[in-house]
């Protein structure tokens, strides 16, 4: 019952991102205040963890234990994923997630840094009232313009095909262009003009200066889009109908709809779907979020 | 609005071919927003500014109501409240986003190997399906049997009926979304990890105290993502719809329990105006009206950010 | 691009968007094919969640092999559907809440079945009175209801022995002595509640509680609310009191919030309840998982002591602008034949059978079909219990009420619902919240018959 297209509910990306200060004031800190640093940290931490721990454990647990009190995955029922996985076409469903997902979070990339580019760089007449409407173009609640975008695709022949889930976003978003302006606006200007005085165009000086100076930035805006479009119910719901076609999200309604509220409530399948629908997410981060740090480590700090 | 980094433009100039160029360029880099703009978006939202003085069911073609909407729409108790709920919470969430956020961004600023464990730990809940969240919250906000209540029985306090008491369900909800502040952390953590080592080194030599140079110098220095995350938060969370919807709303098996007025977010209201009630018309009014309304709170925003901010490029 | 372009591109988009906007399409071609139908046939809001719902699809396919049957699963989805009308493309079928039917009708997005009865000799006269009622707008016929869903009255005896009491000392027509016995039955200790003495089920089972009083919360032909009747109030009252009385709401609700009444560890086992209306699928649960309680089931009653229930249940409309109307008049016939809900059952039976567990009989809203299941298909189990249970709730499934179908129906449901949630948190008397309730429903109501 998503409703929001938009990643601003969570997505909140890194404008600036620097090498790890590495923690050397430390030595110098009073020991109570780095046991106090680990306390709160682990602490901090264990309750952050609650949610997927028991999301976990529940989908381990058989019918009756569902909603038991503890963290623990006790009496032991590992099958409900044996039983999510061949109650649906959940593999058809993943490579489509991925597929979607892939070209949403690359298409939005791309657009929206050559258009951020185009805000962060040049001096044109008429750029602040567009960075106001690209701004604008957020505040708009999703509820009423979904039924004439959905015309809109409708009219081209698009609906029930994955197209109107990615296409959107080859004309950038609002809420990437407003990060990617300010991280393109944090590299200093100088460093262009010297070449274009050596000659070098503009879309030269975005493609072999400016975006890759930014790779860590455009890998947030990946991993944000490509969280977005994973976890998006509302498109799949409202623009596919050929099952083979369902991204996981989608997949799991149907989960949902047959196994919890539809059915007999079995909440344990409903819950090792959710399982198999967000590992593969955690791995993308966890593996992605590295890169942030190697990006920032090749590219170096400039002047 | 653009005003967090505005190169100096010189008033008085002639546009020379330079600039007229330089421009051509600029809406090359563009066009492809502006594209998509007039297609999948200004189409969108004009449709919907027009069909805010119909009345649409969706089903049959709108009819128009001239200014019948508006005047409902001032008039309408329930929107008033919900329009007051949702500010409510927005006062509470942003701050408080921000405060915690920052707290858990200079506590991870100071990890060393295990940052990349960390960051995902507090990023798990954004991942975390809402579906999950929804049912895990209904369990930890339980008055009886929560872990939260259980946790405040500890130390000696009766906990509140989080889910059902009016003045309460709103901290609960609130409680609920800042679980899920971890983009905000990265984002802090980004800006933290750039401040340069050596304003830090020019402080101390100062004598600054760590308060002085968090006042100094960290503060300063993060200002343009304090900003940022200010205006992408207050946005969303006028906007709160998914995890509140999951909670109160969504669950039919409680059918017909549409909730308490406690719980009644304004695009929840909207949601179900126009979905379930078949009032598109009426709707797409409520949404010019947040529109509006989150138009003047980012303005303002903007401006009152404009004195706090510090811009790194501004000199140049 | 020149500034003329854009204009151009501006207004060619919005015209895309606007004209869109109106009316259902045509759907002019009604898919050919003879009176068995032919062709594609799409439906959406149903699922095939279990043997009940294979069985038929299956059955349907094998008599109609000319027909391509695609089946959009998951519950029903506004947006999913309304977008699906909007664009002039809707689905043939549509399996949805009985309840919101009157809605649709009014608007006409659903087509009346009128042609379609006629034609393919459906016999109306099979179905459930109450069930009808709900697809029935201002004397038409709208939609086919599936299954019948009542509520009866829940004991468990143990706890009644427990308080001295036995099952008919709970007698739901002595308003009066009510809170006497829920007293007795209920365990609030130490200002925690560990035991529920009666359940009244509100806001969810409000206008049952107000029918036993003699009122009805909407007129007949559903235009016109009638929330302020004293006897409403007297029926909010009466609930909200024995909420009260356990602690309040606060309590109540998060210590039913803990409940499952789906597993072994259900509040009947675990004596975390005496007494409660409910609807008649918790008995397959309690005989799969407490075949051992000492469980009572009677007739939920009126204040003059006669049985007394409400209905409701899903129905499959037919959409205006459906391509294939023949098929999915074809369709809609067999699924709520009495045959092919015998042979669901009988499947159901077998699937129960296989697993070891009882099998209490599946309730449709297609009396013929009720009628074979249970004379030829249910074996009582044995035990004494149980098999009462289904006799009463047999009997219960022929004297249902249902919520009249109405153009405002949801609007209706949160008027009062929220007029009993204001009650129970303790911000409105009752006469007060229905009176408010009452203004916001008539003004929906009359909105939506003008």
């Amino acid at each position: 019952m998503t409703t929001t297209s938009q990643p601003v509910g969570t997505g909140v990306a890194s404008p600036l991102v620097a090498p790890v200060v590495a923690a050397r004031e430390d030595g110098r800190r009073p020991r109570w205040q780095r046991i106090l640093f680990v306390v709160a940290l682990v602490g901090a931490a264990v309750i952050f963890m609650v949610p997927f721990v028991w999301l976990v454990s529940a989908s381990l647990r058989p019918r009756e234990y569902v909603f038991a009190p503890g963290f623990l995955p006790t009496p032991f029922a590992p099958d409900n994923y044996a039983q999510a996985w061949q109650a649906m076409p959940l593999l058809t469903w993943l490579f489509n997630s991925v597929v979607v997902g892939v070209a949403a979070a690359a298409a939005t990339t791309l657009s929206s840094a050559w258009v951020a580019f185009g805000f962060a760089y040049f001096r044109f007449p008429g750029r602040n009232l567009l960075f106001g409407l690209v701004l604008a173009t957020m505040m708009l609640p999703f509820a009423v313009t979904m039924i004439p975008t959905y015309l809109i695709w409708n009219r081209l022949g698009l609906v029930d095909t994955q197209v109107p889930l990615w296409a959107g976003n080859l004309f950038g978003s609002a809420f990437y262009i407003f990060l990617l302006r300010q991280f393109f606006l944090s590299l200093p200007r100088e460093y262009f003009e010297a070449a274009r005085v050596d000659g070098a165009s503009y879309p030269q000086l975005f493609w072999k200066m400016a975006f890759p100076l930014i790779r860590p930035a455009l890998l947030v805006a990946f991993v944000f889009e490509f969280k977005a479009s994973w976890t998006d119910l509302i498109k799949p719901l409202i623009y596919l109908r050929n099952e083979q076609l369902y991204t996981l999200p989608r997949g799991l309604k149907v989960i949902l709809d047959r196994f919890g509220y539809g059915g007999e409530q079995q909440w344990e399948i409903v819950l090792a779907g959710s399982v198999i629908a967000t590992v593969p997410m955690i791995i993308l981060f966890f593996l992605a979020q590295r890169h942030f740090v190697e990006g920032i480590a090749t590219t170096g700090r400039k002047g | 609005m653009a005003t967090t980094v505005t190169p100096p433009v010189p008033g008085r100039r002639r546009r020379t071919p330079l600039a007229r160029r330089e421009a051509r360029w600029a809406y090359l880099f563009l066009a492809p927003w502006i594209v998509g703009f007039l297609v999948f978006t200004a189409g969108p939202m004009i449709a919907s500014l027009w069909l805010s003085f119909t009345e649409y069911d969706v089903i049959n073609a709108p009819r128009f109501t001239g200014l019948d909407n508006y005047r409902q729409l001032v008039s309408d108790p329930q929107v008033a409240r919900s329009l007051g709920n949702t500010v409510y919470y927005t006062a509470l969430h942003v701050p408080l986003v921000m405060l915690i956020s920052l707290g858990l961004a200079l506590l991870l600023k100071r990890v060393g190997r295990w940052q990349g464990f960390f960051r995902t730990v507090f990023y798990l809940p954004v991942m975390t399906p809402a579906v999950a969240v929804g049912i895990l919250f209904l369990l930890l906000l339980n008055t009886q049997d929560g872990l939260i209540n259980r946790g405040l029985a500890l130390i000696g306090i009766d906990g509140p009926s989080w889910t059902t008491d009016p003045g309460w369900v709103m901290p609960g909800i609130v409680l609920m979304s800042l679980w899920s502040l971890g983009s905000t952390v990265i984002i802090y953590l980004a800006a933290l990890q750039n401040v340069p080592r050596d304003l830090y080194e020019a402080a101390d030599l100062d004598g600054a105290g760590p308060w002085a140079r968090f006042r100094h110098v960290t503060l300063p220095m993060i200002s343009g993502s304090l900003f940022f995350t200010l205006i992408v938060n207050t946005i969303a969370s006028l906007q709160m719809f998914t995890e509140v919807y999951t909670m109160y709303f969504g669950n039919r098996q409680t059918q017909g329990s549409f909730s308490s007025d406690a719980a009644s977010f304004y695009v929840i209201h909207l949601f179900q105006q126009a979905f379930q009630f078949l009032h598109m018309g009426f709707a797409s009014a409520m949404a010019w009206l947040l529109f509006l309304i989150i138009l003047i709170i980012t303005a303002v925003q903007v401006k009152l950010s404009n004195r706090f901010v510090y811009y790194e490029g501004e000199d140049r | 691009m020149s500034r003329n372009l854009r204009v151009t591109a501006l207004a060619g988009v919005l015209t895309l968007a606007i004209s869109g906007c109106g009316g259902v399409g045509g759907g002019g071609d009604s898919g050919g094919g003879d009176a068995k139908g032919s062709g594609a046939l799409s439906t959406m809001g149903f699922g095939l969640s279990d043997e009940i719902a294979k069985t038929r699809v299956d059955a349907f396919k094998k008599d109609h092999p000319d027909v391509q049957l695609n089946i959009t699963e998951g519950a029903f989805d506004e947006q999913q559907f309304l977008s699906a009308v909007a664009s002039g493309n809707p689905p043939d079928l549509v399996y949805m809440d009985r309840k919101l039917i009157g809605t649709y009708a009014k608007r006409g997005s659903i087509q009346p079945l009128t042609d379609c009865v006629k034609k393919q000799h459906i016999d109306l006269g099979q179905y459930r009175q109450a069930a009808k009622d709900q697809v029935t707008l201002d004397g038409t016929v709208y939609g086919i209801p599936e299954f019948s869903q009542v509520r009866v009255l829940y004991l468990n005896e143990a706890l009644l022995k427990q308080a001295g009491l036995t099952a008919d000392d709970v007698n739901l027509a002595d308003w009066a002595n009510l809170p006497a016995v829920n007293a007795k039955l209920a365990k609030v200790s130490g200002g925690r509640l560990s035991r529920i003495g009666i359940d009244p089920k509100i806001p969810e089972f409000l206008p049952m509680w107000a029918k036993a009083n003699g009122a009805e919360m909407i007129s007949a032909d559903g235009a016109k609310a009638n929330l302020t009747d004293p006897k409403v109030v007297e029926a909010l009252t009466t609930g909200v009191k024995l909420i009260q009385d356990q602690g309040g709401w606060g309590k109540f609700k998060s210590f039913r919030d803990t409940f499952d009444f789906f597993g072994a560890e259900n509040p009947l086992a675990k004596n975390q309840i005496a007494a409660w209306p409910m609807e008649e699928w918790f008995l397959n649960q309690a005989a799969k998982n407490s075949p051992k309680a000492e469980l009572v089931v009677k007739p939920f009653v009126d204040r003059q002591g006669k049985p007394l229930t409400m209905s409701n249940g899903q129905a499959w409309v037919t959409t205006k602008g459906a391509k294939n109307p023949e098929a999915a008049c074809a369709f809609v016939k067999q699924m709520t034949a009495t045959d092919t809900w015998f042979a669901a059952a009988k499947a159901r039976a077998e699937a129960r059978k296989a697993a070891n567990l009882p099998f209490t009989g599946v309730w449709t809203g297609n009396t013929a079909a009720d009628k074979k299941i249970f004379d030829e298909l249910y074996q009582p189990t044995g035990n004494k219990r149980f098999d009462d249970a289904v006799a009463t709730i047999r009997e219960a499934q022929d004297i249902a009420f249902a919520m009249p179908a109405s153009p405002a129906g949801a609007e209706f449901d949160k008027a009062w619902t929220e007029a009993v949630n204001r009650v129970l948190s303790g911000q409105a008397q009752p006469a007060e919240a229905l009176a408010r309730a009452q203004q916001e429903a008539t003004a929906a109501l009359d909105k939506a018959a003008g």
